[in-house]
């Protein structure tokens, strides 16, 4: 629905454009099709490229469509003789310095340069001077960069400082030298490789799917992230069962995310096809003993055996990376296979209080793009929920909202700010006492180390608001904190203003783990158990010793199968069809890209085969489908959800939440009576290095290479022309190297 | 075989988190450039510091880029940016009398290539290089606008004009 609709004319045909849209936009929504190369959705115009040159009725010369913002009754042809003479001289100049080497080029097959060129058919060539030459490189572990590709649209520029916020990487130089680079020629950035995805080229490319394979050879199927909580959308290149990159979505036909993604969920894809993968079904027979590989049968028979056995003594605990049938199944088996109450999700923060209070909607990340108030209360989104971080930067930097950041750490996003309440170390569950009203002020400002007043800013901030106010919930608050945010935001809406909350769990699937299994932690169900089915890996898998026999589903050999008596091969996200509920409540679907490896199957098939050898039927067919249409059944939130349903990840379809006002003084009180035992502290003033969780080694991002060097505080090797991964040990160390020579070196 | 020279020299620069220290005067002089700009604009001031950082410092080393960087709240990649898209600006080291020769048309028309010639063999060194001694460096710019006066070139902030090969000698023997 068009807010202020104008009459256009192009070429001829008069449509409807909502007025201020930038011309190129309204062209390509109308069917007319426009190359350009450095024009770019949402960034700021640049201009530069000169190719999305248009004719507008009563302007002196071509106009370029990016800059242009649509007026009424504007009349604009885009195509003509003119026209297409001026975008075939721009072409050439491209070209001047461009090498035609798209035979050895990542990008070849999928660069946009390549394929308006293509369409043109035959660019004349008249620069008879030498080229530009210069040897490729290395700007990271994970950023290979081939400089004499580049055509100057500066797209990752913008991105970096526009989306990330960071400024990394910049155009250096002058005039024909110009070059895309940074200062010393090594990105000490959070790597999430967004340059690389908008480069129009083959300029800037992924240093992890270097020379593998062509993009034309690869399946591409559209899944979501199983790192974030925000549940990104990205495409599964795959060949012949193996994973060789992930990229996001298409351009223009995209998931939540658009062509947004981090470090770990475009490069730490390399655990799917690693070779420590466990590989078929093992059994310790005595404790103490070597896990020994079983086959499948035996290793059932004996599980439920076992675990019929230990009946009610048995802890189910389910991993929140798993898929919500995964997690569902777990929930049925605990309910009719074994008759336990002891189920809990490992998480590292559980939010179910959250969501246990919510009266007010979930933000869609939509929402917070656009909002006018954004206020962040704990977490660290730049670290872990990247994309809502990158949403939350963008509000402030093109939307002009305000932003306040309650924090004891001065993550870098306080730096955008308007307000940041800098609280004591220890003490920023003081804040959620002061969401709604001034009695508590002095008590909480007191506890948090701020001057009261700056309390008092922050509500007027809110209640000035005309527009949409999000409130960003970390999961590091209390369970008691959490709940009073969630039920008191909704009272803080009226006159003009919505409010809207987003939490920020962190695990893909958190979300969807606390509305099959509820909150109750790992802990608190290993308690008193005697056995243990645990599907995944635990927190702390101490928590597993002494424990009479324990089953675990896990990808590869972990502290937890540590405690093992018997192990299950579990297959990997890319390897089932399922679905994951992201931190806005929306269900998204993974899809299997490659066959489950070596004899590994989706967990909620070992969880039903283990069922069903005790005699237990869990509900559903063995099919994903199946599978989902019993966690829709089971769970309020999800009714009436259907696979079909969550097809087109364009649109994604949000849980149902139930919205109601709360009573939630009881938790009021034991927060209030938890933050009066809140001992005063120091302050934290020092702002986390970027990446200082991104790039953390953990089981699963530790089998991409590259990770170990961005661990180890990503050196510079000596020579930038020889991959990173040659030069420098995995620890951090430089290796002796005989003289290298240049990767494409053309010299 | 393949050097192992990558496009910019700038790529060379072994980063450190080094930071320049500067003299309270030199300091409170930076802080007089910042009042010349709007509050809220005060990256305006970068190129006039930058000539700040290369007279106290020679050229635009690390550490000065990161002082940069610090007291106008930019990246560092933002001063490189600029840095090197002026060649006011040395990103390497230079010489005591850092001799600039205009190669531009008026200069070479009036023999400019002959007393580039006489300057660099009387040296010892090519073009964009310091002597020994690290007293001179050449390096050959565009025109410094003194075209009626050609050939000329500047050495420090100063020029020098009408130059003849017996006076380019008297003038190197001058610069001590």
């Amino acid at each position: 629905m068009l807010k202020e609709p104008i009459k256009v004319t192009i070429n001829g045909a008069e449509i409807e454009a909502e007025k201020g849209a930038v011309l190129i936009d309204v062209c390509r929504d109308n069917a007319e099709n426009i190359p350009s190369f450095c024009y770019y959705k949402d960034l700021a115009p640049q201009a530069s490229c000169r190719m999305c040159l248009v004719r507008i009725d009563k302007m002196p010369k071509l106009q370029t469509s990016c800059t242009i913002k649509v007026t009424d009754g504007m009349v604009v042809t885009t195509q003509s003789p003119e026209i297409e003479k001026a975008q075939r001289s721009m072409g050439e100049f491209l070209l001047t310095n461009h090498p035609l080497d798209c035979p050895v080029c990542d990008r070849g097959g999928e660069c946009e340069l390549q394929e308006v060129i293509f369409d043109w058919g035959d660019v004349e060539e008249r620069f008879k001077e030498e080229k530009n030459k210069a040897p490729e490189k290395y700007l990271s572990p994970i950023v290979a960069n081939d400089p004499q590709r580049c055509i100057l649209c500066k797209r990752c520029t913008r991105v970096c400082d526009e989306w990330m916020g960071e400024d990394a990487i910049e155009a250096g130089n002058r005039g024909a030298n110009t070059v895309i680079g940074t200062y010393g020629g090594w990105l000490n950035c959070s790597q999430c490789g967004n340059c690389i995805e908008v480069c129009p080229t083959g300029t800037l490319l992924d240093g992890v799917y270097r020379h593998a394979t062509r993009p034309w050879e690869l399946d591409q199927t559209i899944t979501t992230d199983v790192y974030s909580s925000d549940g990104m959308q990205l495409s599964i290149g795959s060949r012949a069962g193996e994973v060789h990159r992930i990229v996001a979505r298409d351009r223009y036909v995209n998931g939540l995310n658009g062509e947004f993604l981090d470090v770990k969920a475009r490069f730490a894809h390399e655990f799917i096809n690693h070779p420590d993968r466990i590989k078929t079904p093992l059994i310790r027979y005595s404790k103490g003993g070597k896990l020994i590989p079983a086959t499948w049968d035996a290793a059932i028979k004996y599980v439920a055996h076992k675990l019929s056995a230990y009946g009610s003594e048995t802890a189910v605990v389910a991993s929140p990376r798993l898929t919500n049938e995964s997690i569902a199944a777990l929930g049925f088996f605990a309910r009719d296979a074994v008759k336990t109450e002891k189920v809990g999700v490992a998480d590292r923060q559980s939010m179910a209080a959250f969501f246990e209070n919510l009266s007010s909607p979930l933000a869609t990340h939509k929402d917070i793009r656009y909002a006018s108030t954004i206020v962040l209360i704990g977490g660290d989104p730049e670290e872990e929920q990247t994309y809502t971080a990158k949403q939350i930067r963008q509000a402030v930097r093109n939307g002009g909202a305000k932003l306040i950041v309650v924090n004891e750490t001065p993550i870098r996003l306080t730096t955008k700010a308007s307000i940041f309440i800098h609280a004591n170390h220890g003490s920023v569950d003081a804040f959620a006492l002061t969401v709604l009203d001034a009695s508590n002020d002095s008590f909480a400002a007191e506890k948090l180390g701020v001057d009261a007043g700056l309390l008092g800013d922050v509500r007027d901030a809110v209640f000035e608001t005309k527009g949409d106010v999000i409130i960003v919930c970390g999961s590091d608050l209390s369970s008691d904190a959490q709940a009073v945010i969630a039920a008191t935001a909704g009272s803080l809406a009226g006159d003009g203003r919505r409010v809207l909350l987003h939490p920020l769990p962190l695990y893909n699937n958190s979300v969807g783990a606390i509305d099959i299994l509820g909150g109750g932690s790992e802990r608190d169900a290993l308690r008193s158990a005697k056995a243990a089915y645990v599907v995944g890996s635990l927190q702390d898998a101490s928590l597993l010793a002494g424990k009479e026999f324990v089953v675990v589903q896990e990808l590869f050999e972990t502290e937890t199968t540590v405690h093992a008596d018997v192990v299950f091969p579990a297959a990997s996200f890319a390897e089932v069809d399922g679905t994951f509920t992201n931190n806005a409540g929306n269900v998204q679907r993974v899809r299997k890209a490659i066959e489950p490896l070596n004899q590994s199957k989706p967990d909620w098939m070992i969880t039903r085969a283990i069922a069903a050898e005790i005699g237990v039927d869990l509900g559903f067919e063995p099919s994903a489908t199946s599978a989902f249409k019993a966690v829709a059944d089971a769970v309020p939130a999800y009714e009436g959800l259907r696979y079909p349903a969550l097809k087109d990840e364009s649109s994604p379809v949000q849980a149902k939440y139930e919205i109601a006002s709360r009573d939630v003084s009881g938790a009021v009180d034991s927060l209030r009576r938890s933050v009066d035992a809140i001992q005063p502290a120091d302050k934290i003033n020092e702002t986390p290095k970027v990446g200082h969780k991104l790039h953390r080694l953990t089981t699963m991002t530790s089998k991409t290479p590259q990770f170990h060097l961005l661990a180890n505080g990503n050196p510079k090797p000596d020579n930038l022309l020889v991959s990173p991964l040659v030069q420098i040990e995995p620890s951090g160390a430089k290796r002796e190297m005989a003289a290298a020579v240049g990767v494409g070196d053309r010299e | 075989m393949a050097t192992a020279t990558p496009t910019s020299f700038t790529d060379q620069v072994a980063v450190s988190d080094e930071v320049a220290e500067f003299s309270p005067a030199v300091v409170e002089e930076m802080r007089s450039h910042l009042t010349k700009y709007p509050a809220d604009r005060t990256r305006s001031a970068l190129i006039p510091l930058l000539f700040v950082i290369q007279r106290e410092r020679g050229w635009v080393d690390n550490a000065g880029v990161n002082f940069l960087a610090k007291f106008l709240d930019l990246e560092v990649t933002d001063v490189w940016e600029t840095a090197t898209f002026y060649t006011m600006f040395n990103l390497r080291p230079v010489g005591r009398h850092h001799i600039q020769i205009c190669k531009t048309l008026s200069c070479r028309i009036m023999g400019e290539p002959e007393i580039t010639d006489h300057i660099c063999s009387k040296l010892g060194i090519h073009p964009g290089e310091t002597t020994e001694d690290g007293r001179f460096t050449v390096t050959m710019v565009e025109c410094l606008g003194s075209c009626g006066t050609a050939p000329m070139m500047q050495i420090g902030f100063d020029y020098y004009e009408n130059l003849t090969k017996e006076s380019v000698d008297k003038i190197l023997e001058d610069c001590n």
